[in-house]
């Protein structure tokens, strides 16, 4: 049995860039709902992360 | 469509349900008001403010530079409120060899490290820009001094982490239509950040 799998460590590059790409898309998906969305939900869904802390 | 904000006479005025940590910076700014001290807060809690959907540890500010009496009434007061300095409980050593010396102080609520308010002396012409070109926020009827948009997106850029190119995106969307490109410009050739606009618009 082998003790590590395959790293292919051009595949995981590629993976990393499309994982950023995917997540900066999301930032402006996100702030597209914000802006149609009345202050007073988005503030409340917000609020539920930020008072976790 | 736009975020429900209200443009008027320079200032951005808006409600919404607030938070821990606004809650947090307004206690915090009441004093500075309170001490008459002219702050101006920026980076990454102006993202959070207008509903970027991240937590912070710190909020950073700006305050004008002061005699070591004032600054020792403010300290006064900080403490009165339930506020302490994590980097030293001596008042003179915060102010000579922290922020005397263009480094931060930091200050939380007591017995607790985060958040924690980020606070310094002007230091670059830059910052000196932030303080004395604020743009006032009002939320809920509270006043915030903040730093101006146009200056905070390139600047993000500038940083250049995925957080900061994040919430660099985040104000984009939001104030693209309301921004002064004159302004946002200037501050994208001045930093040098022309190659990094593209990101924006999410042209990669």
């Amino acid at each position: 049995m082998k003790k590590f799998p395959k790293i292919d460590l051009k595949e995981l590059k590629e993976e990393m860039k499309l994982n950023k790409k995917q997540r900066l898309e999301f930032v402006r998906m996100y702030a597209e709902w914000l802006k149609k969305t009345p202050n007073k939900v988005w503030s409340s869904q917000q609020n539920k992360l930020l008072n976790k802390q | 469509m736009f975020m429900e904000l209200e443009f008027s006479k320079g200032r951005i005025i808006f409600e919404k349900e607030l938070s821990f940590l606004d809650k947090l910076v307004f206690e915090f700014t009441a004093i500075l008001d309170k001490q008459k001290i002219n702050y101006v807060v920026v980076s990454g809690y102006i993202a959070i403010l207008f509903g970027r959907s991240r937590n912070t540890e710190d909020i950073d500010l700006f305050i004008e530079e002061m005699p070591l009496k004032k600054f020792l009434e403010f300290w006064n007061e900080l403490y009165a409120q339930g506020f302490e300095c994590l980097n030293t409980s001596n008042p003179e050593e915060a102010f000579n060899d922290y922020l005397k010396e263009k480094l931060a102080v930091r200050f939380a609520l007591k017995g607790s490290f985060e958040p924690n308010f980020e606070v310094k002396f002007p230091k670059t012409d830059l910052n000196w820009y932030s303080l004395k070109n604020k743009l006032v926020v009002e939320i809920n009827k509270e006043k915030l001094n903040i730093s101006k948009i146009e200056l905070q997106i390139p600047f993000k850029l500038y940083l250049g982490s995925d957080k900061d190119i994040e919430d660099a995106i985040h104000l984009w969307e939001i104030f693209k239509d309301r921004l002064n490109i004159e302004l946002f410009n200037g501050f994208i050739e001045r930093l040098k950040v022309g190659k990094k606009i593209n990101l924006l618009e999410g042209k990669t």
